[in-house]
């Protein structure tokens, strides 16, 4: 994940910043604030959403709760942070409105080698992205996410991936099906080691 | 004043007795207090004790409220000991970032240690109104054994209690008057808390519970309505039906506020009559609020309150434009405005035309993640509700994009701002048509809006922007800021040119130790400082609280983070020392 985050901050900076900053005093670090569109495209190949347009890019970069000040790139609890910190609406509020269809689907999340499970409603999130974020900050731990493809795993017990039983029974990595699919198919979640899979 | 000067004029020893000061015809101490008794307001009330000695216990001795904006701030020694007779108590506990997830769990602000102190020196509590507070079921037991008296709760944002704590208020706290959750974590357990109450039970005035998820027993919840004659305010959650709304209107067509249950449900025509003519039975209706899963065919039942309507809270409500069109028509008096952004430009347009009279909008995002092509509002729905509301003061407005030149021209249609709240989503989005900065837009605001008492900045900007707050904002208590500026000379600015600030939040900002250390002389005069996630480091943390000892300087640290850096520092000024229950977690330097 550390590598993972230090690429995407390679990426962000290597791209000169955009015209617009043509105003005023010398912007050092508000130039990782600027979304730059030759960084959009590569990012998405590094876990990051995959729709690239200009703008998405920071708010993708902070549903994975990455702080854009250089210096805290290299922190792994950053990451394990929520997503739910930007933008400033109280979760109560942001759970209501996703729940306004008053349809809500509680499953039973477990993690390995705890034996007393959690619940988590999946439709108070939209995406893999959401639900492992939240996920990873209920348990604490850096859960993979799901639809990155070669990773360089951090070494040691801390890493763990994803899994769902699905209707027929078996146990799958998440992250394979469009979201919606997993919704239906969903029964349980578990939270497995990665070195286990 | 005038007894005062007579006073020092006789060179009054310190043994001079109360005749003497009775013959130079000073008010006695039983007048004095009668008469700064009578004063409400904080602020007057704390310039009255600094008069003199005989002020300051007059006005000790008199105070029944007390407002603590940040428990830390004093201990409940301290507090009462200054006053002995305090009736209402309110406390904030955690800083306002918690609300957002940058507060780890178990920090503190524990109400129970205060409960314990209050059960012994103020046995004749009454109120209790908490923000950001922990409770636990436990203190709720606690406080509804403790205090006879006991009229009123209020938690808001709290944690760390279940309906079992409700449900111990309900079955003791035989005055109450009053019992408001709101916005809380709260475990939904049992559904008989509202059973709790006695049969006997007739006052309560104020019932709010919207937040809860799980059903309660409407049976009891009716039954608790029709006894209690004076309720004055009822909010509900979502388990309630339109027909059990129906059947609670009609025992309680004398609330002023109301929230309602969900608005979603298949009604017989009958039923859509007798709801209907519930509603315009309720002649004193000011606020409106609720309306969890709306159906919107069903709104029409509402316009025959909307005329008194004064705050329409249609937070949880996702409304079309069409639909909030058609409901503003009848809603001429409304005040405060409460939507979410799917109403669009459309529908604030609507706004600015039929609401003439609004005061404060509040705009929250339907989604706020959403990627693309997202909707919500812009800068034209801003512009066209400043143009038709003019008295507009209070504005909390989340968009996507903005303009320099719209939020100028909001600020010119409506000068009067005290309260401006600006979130861009995307963190340092500059102005979509000029690519410039958002400086101007906040520069406008500073500038325009003398009366400005609360602050929040967003989209990209400079140190420019800060330099025009510390430059024009005389008046600003609170600032808000996040992902802004360029270097620490924005944040000094700031230190140094407003002289009523009083709580600055701020993350993901490049602030460093310079800045921190240039309000070295400010933060006691401020109630709090938050920096997270900026360019502040452990040993400037530590100069600062070397350098002011009367001030608390923590450090919350995270797991496997860099010793060297403060990610997340609190820094708030304090009588009552440094934490006793500070986490592991929380470094008091």
């Amino acid at each position: 994940m550390e590598e993972m985050v230090m690429a995407t901050l390679d990426l962000i900076t290597a791209s000169p910043h955009s015209s617009s900053s043509s105003s005023s005093s010398p912007t050092t670090d508000n130039n990782n604030n600027h979304p730059s569109s030759s960084s959009s495209s590569s990012s998405s190949s590094l876990c990051l959403s995959s729709i690239s347009t200009r703008r998405t890019d920071l708010s993708t970069d902070l549903r994975l709760g990455l702080s854009l000040s250089p210096s805290h790139y290299s922190t792994p609890s950053r990451e394990q942070r929520s997503s739910f910190d930007w933008p400033p609406v109280k979760s109560t509020l942001r759970c209501t409105l996703v729940e306004k269809s008053q349809i809500s689907q509680f499953v039973k999340v477990y993690m390995e080698g705890i034996p007393i499970g959690r619940k988590l409603n999946l439709l108070a999130h939209h995406n893999y992205h959401a639900l492992v974020k939240a996920l990873a900050n209920m348990f604490r731990t850096t859960i993979l996410c799901p639809d990155s493809h070669q990773l360089p795993l951090i070494s040691g017990n801390n890493v763990h991936v994803l899994t769902y039983e699905d209707q027929e029974g078996d146990w799958m990595m998440v992250g394979d099906v469009p979201w919606e699919m997993f919704l239906t198919s969903v029964k349980k979640l578990k939270i497995t080691r990665a070195d286990r899979c | 004043m005038e007894c005062c000067n007579k006073r020092r004029m006789m060179k009054e020893s310190p043994e001079s007795n109360f005749m003497n000061r009775r013959g130079s015809s000073c008010f006695p101490d039983e007048v004095l207090e009668r008469v700064i008794g009578m004063l409400k307001s904080r602020k007057d009330r704390s310039s009255v004790s600094l008069v003199c000695k005989e002020w300051y216990n007059a006005e000790r001795w008199s105070r029944r409220n007390v407002f603590i904006g940040n428990c830390y701030s004093v201990s409940p020694e301290i507090l009462t000991r200054r006053f002995p007779n305090i009736r209402s108590v309110t406390l904030k506990g955690k800083p306002r970032f918690s609300d957002f997830n940058l507060v780890p769990a178990n920090w503190g602000a524990d109400i129970h240690f205060w409960l314990v102190v209050f059960a012994e020196k103020y046995p004749f509590l009454e109120e209790l109104r908490l923000k950001r507070m922990t409770v636990s079921d436990e203190s709720l037991k606690f406080l509804a054994r403790s205090f006879p008296n006991f009229k009123a709760i209020s938690l808001q944002n709290c944690d760390g209690f279940s309906t079992d704590g409700l449900a111990a208020i309900a079955a003791d706290c035989k005055n109450l008057t009053e019992l408001d959750i709101q916005e809380n974590v709260i475990d939904d357990k049992n559904d008989n808390w509202l059973t709790c109450f006695p049969e006997s039970f007739t006052s309560l005035e104020v019932l709010n519970f919207s937040i809860l998820h799980n059903d309660v027993n409407f049976d009891a919840l009716e039954k608790l309505v029709t006894r209690c004659k004076s309720l004055k305010t009822l909010k509900l959650n979502k388990s309630i039906t339109l027909e059990q709304l129906q059947r609670l209107l009609f025992r309680a067509p004398q609330l002023c506020e109301l929230g309602t249950g969900s608005f979603s449900q298949e009604l017989t025509t009958q039923q859509y009559s007798e709801l209907e003519s519930a509603f315009s039975n309720c002649k004193n209706l000011n606020t409106l609020s609720g309306l969890w899963v709306v159906t919107p065919q069903y709104l029409p039942v509402l316009y025959p309150a909307c005329a008194n309507l004064t705050f329409l809270n249609f937070s949880y409500a996702p409304l079309d434009s069409d639909d909030i069109a058609k409901l503003l028509v009848h809603c001429a008096n409304i005040r405060r405005l409460w939507v979410v952004d799917t109403i669009e430009d459309k529908g604030l347009e609507a706004v600015g035309t039929h609401c003439p009279l609004l005061e404060e909008l509040r705009v929250f995002p339907a989604d706020p993640f959403a990627e693309g092509d997202a909707r919500g509002v812009t800068d034209s729905g801003f512009i066209a509700v400043s143009q038709g509301c003019r008295n507009l003061h209070y504005v909390l407005y989340f968009c996507r994009h903005m303009t320099n030149a719209a939020v100028a021209t909001v600020v010119q249609n409506c000068p009067d701002f005290t309260h401006f709240r600006l979130c861009i989503m995307n963190p340092g989005q500059p102005d979509y048509r000029t690519s410039e900065p958002m400086d101007e837009a906040f520069g406008a605001v500073v500038k325009t809006c003398s009366k400005l008492q609360r602050l929040a900045i967003s989209g990209l900007l400079t140190d420019l922007t800060f330099e025009y707050i510390g430059k024009y904002a005389k008046n600003l208590e609170t600032l808000s800021v996040a992902f802004a500026g360029s270097s620490d000379w924005g944040m000094q600015c700031v230190l140094e040119g407003c002289p009523k600030l009083r709580k600055l939040e701020i993350r993901d900002c490049p602030f460093g130790n310079a800045a921190l250390l240039s309000g070295l002389e400010k933060y006691e005069s401020m109630r709090s400082l938050w920096m997270s996630d900026c360019k502040v480091t452990m040993n400037g943390c530590r100069l600062l609280a070397k350098e002011m000892p009367r001030l608390n300087v923590e450090v919350i640290k995270e797991d496997g983070s860099d010793d060297s850096q403060a990610e997340r520092v609190y820094v708030y000024r304090s009588v009552a020392g440094p934490r006793r229950d500070a986490p592991p977690f929380v470094l008091t330097l």
